[in-house]
């Protein structure tokens, strides 16, 4: 599985009188199993593009191919279906349901493909303990610290097996500790499950670990190298 | 056919999992749910005592002008109804007396012989209607035995013994023992009179009853009148629920059926029409009462769905995000309104029924505005009336009132995409 992206372009015209161009141009190409980071300053185009991957924002012009398919023919069913099945999403704010236990939180989405119960309770079982949280699956969020509740949310994307996890600075809001855990975590499991994972940073200890390298600098692709 | 099933179970859970949010999401804020909850609480008992007072009173009139002067069914001659002239007797009661003897669903009966005449004192008169009766099978069917205020009920040994109202007998400045001497015309169309002795001074909730009707016995009457039938057989029935129709008409049609052509078999809401169109009245103002008070409620779950779907904009982008479809997220919002509904429903309920049962045991009294309201034949003491029915009505009421309320804010939400909700601050 791959994703090919070609000319991609996404251009805001908010309040301002001038247009914003968030993404410029880019080419990529991103091979299944990858483990890539994308960095660059705040305001770069980060989040930009991988909102525009994960298809939760649309471009203004270019085209994200997965698989040679291009997600903007995709209805908003389809679309929908697509990020459920294909695309696990980690958030800066870990964005988990409060109302929700861990373990609830990471069954969710199994649920909602219509999994059965069994096997939801089995796989979010299995990732909890992956990341660590096998004695805190009942907690509510609330109830967790921010790495705790990172690494359910990491669990939480993997959860659906998708084939690829957009991280939008996954680790901004944690500690060294809980950074160098939560990255050893989704590198185990980038080899374990083979998932490709792509997440944004400015960390320096985040890009360290990665294995390859996508420097953004005002919406436009600088550098793209393999370490 | 198999993974037709699947699929089906498969949607039942996840419509499971959106109740199961809706209802953790419906606890999140407890003090504002809380706060509406106890509107909505309050609100009912408002509106369910209004109701139950409505209806207690107007199945009050009802139930006394059955008892006091309709009961359920009479039977007269049919040019009688026309013209009350006292020869028009009724043409054949034997098979309808059989009939009712035999009957279980009749409580009794009592035939009458009705003659309107004149009550005079040596101070005053007063046209009435002289109701001739058997006193026992009277007291059957009406409770005016045990409304005597002084002396007592028609009883067959004494010489020719009335029965008047407190209100006749003030008028003519009667008192027990008074004679009194009542005019009327006799079947041979000759005015005539006899003299009748106060054994009796009765009260009946209605003013208008009591100024206008006097008893004495059948066959004083039948002497001094020369009448040999009787004009009119008034039945009473066991257990008929008075804002229940169907019992009364079923039984109505069985005595027609017995009764010779000549005579006619009268429901109360035929004697008394106007009685009957009370309840349609009833029931318009009660629905006036329960829509403005779910309208108002309503606004307040507008208001409150629409705090707690703003303040989660970003959560619903991240359930966008995550692949929840916007049926869903549309289910969700509308299930979380529905539950505040019903939990708001079965609270004020039950908490109304408690209020009710207290006051179906104490009653409210009318007080001043009792002898107001005697013009309309109701008691002093009132006691609400909630029927099953009004539970349910309400409880349905405030279910369509969450539901259609939750509308607005669901679809502010889902005119979002994900990432303009996302970048929603909170
Ligand atoms: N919804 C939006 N409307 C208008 N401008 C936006 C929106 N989202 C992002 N931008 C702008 O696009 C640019 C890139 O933003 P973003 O992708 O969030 O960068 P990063 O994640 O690298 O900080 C910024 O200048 C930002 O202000
Ligand atoms: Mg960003």
């Amino acid at each position: 599985m791959s994703i090919a992206i070609n000319k991609l372009t996404k251009t805001y015209h908010a309040d301002s009188e001038f247009p914003v161009h968030a993404v410029q141009n880019v080419d990529l190409e991103i091979n299944s199993g990858e483990f890539v980071a994308v960095m660059g300053p705040s305001g770069s185009g980060k989040t930009t593009l991988l909102n525009l991957i994960g298809g939760i924002d649309t471009p203004s012009s270019g085209s994200v191919m997965i698989d040679g398919k291009d997600i903007a023919e995709l209805n908003e069913r389809q679309l929908i279906g697509f990020r459920r099945d294909h695309v696990g999403f980690i958030f800066q704010d870990y964005s988990l349901l409060p109302v929700l236990t861990a373990l609830e939180n990471v069954e969710f989405v199994m649920q909602l493909q219509g999994l059965s119960s069994a096997e939801c309770r089995r796989r979010a079982t299995e990732l909890l303990t992956k990341v660590g949280l096998a004695a805190q699956m009942h907690k509510v969020p609330a109830k967790l610290s921010g790495g705790q509740q990172q690494r359910v949310a990491v669990a939480r994307a993997l959860a659906p097996r998708p084939r690829f996890v957009m991280a939008d600075e996954p680790t901004a809001n944690l500690d060294a500790q809980s950074t160098a855990e939560l990255l050893d975590i989704m590198q185990q499991l980038n080899s374990e499950e083979g998932t490709t994972f792509i997440f944004s940073t400015h960390d320096q200890r985040v890009i360290k670990r990665a294995k390859r390298v996508i420097v953004f600098e005002d919406g436009q692709l600088k550098q793209d190298q393999c370490q | 056919m198999v993974s037709a099933r699947v699929e089906g179970h498969s949607r039942t859970s996840r419509l499971l999992l959106i109740i199961k949010l809706a209802w953790r999401n419906l606890w999140r804020n407890r003090l504002r749910t809380g706060i509406m909850l106890a509107c909505m609480v309050f609100g009912l008992m408002g509106v369910v005592t209004m109701m139950g007072f409505m209806t207690g009173m107007y199945a009050n009139m009802i139930d006394n002008a059955i008892s006091w002067q309709t009961s359920h069914l009479q039977i007269s001659q049919r040019h009688y109804l026309q013209d009350p002239d006292i020869n028009y007797v009724i043409t054949d009661p034997n098979p309808i007396v059989t009939a009712l003897s035999d009957s279980s669903a009749v409580k009794g009966f009592s035939s009458r012989v009705l003659v309107d005449g004149m009550v005079a004192s040596a101070r005053a008169s007063r046209g009435v209607k002289i109701v001739g009766v058997d006193p026992e099978a009277e007291a059957v069917i009406s409770p005016i035995d045990s409304h005597m205020s002084d002396g007592s009920w028609l009883t067959l040994e004494g010489r020719k013994p009335i029965v008047v109202s407190a209100k006749t007998a003030s008028r003519l400045k009667l008192m027990l023992g008074s004679k009194v001497v009542l005019t009327f015309t006799n079947t041979n169309k000759d005015v005539t009179g006899a003299a009748f002795r106060v054994q009796g001074i009765f009260a009946s909730p209605s003013s208008e009853f009591d100024e206008s009707h006097v008893y004495v016995r059948d066959e004083d009457l039948r002497a001094a009148a020369g009448v040999q039938g009787i004009h009119q057989i008034a039945v009473l029935l066991n257990s008929a629920d008075n804002f229940e129709r169907s019992q009364v008409e079923q039984i109505k049609a069985a005595l027609q059926a017995v009764s010779d052509p000549a005579d006619e078999v009268r429901d109360w809401p035929q004697i008394q029409p106007l009685l009957a169109t009370l309840i349609g009245q009833m029931a318009t103002s009660n629905a006036v009462v329960l829509v403005v008070f779910v309208s108002a409620m309503g606004f307040g779950i507008i208001n409150i769905m629409l705090m707690a779907v703003f303040e989660r904009t970003r959560e619903f982008g991240v359930l966008m995000a995550v692949g929840m479809e916007k049926g869903q997220i549309f289910a969700l919002i509308v299930s979380e309104s529905a539950l505040l509904g019903a939990v708001g429903a079965l609270l004020g309920i039950v908490a109304s029924s408690v209020l009710m049962a207290v006051l179906q045991s104490t009653g409210i009294s009318l007080g001043n505005m009792a002898a107001g309201l005697g013009a309309f034949g109701v008691d002093t003491m009132l006691y609400p009336q909630v029927s099953l029915a009004t539970y349910q009505w309400v409880f349905v009421a405030v279910m369509v009132v969450s539901v259609l309320a939750a509308m607005y804010p669901a679809r502010q939400i889902l005119k979002q995409r994900p990432v303009q909700a996302m970048s929603e601050k909170h």
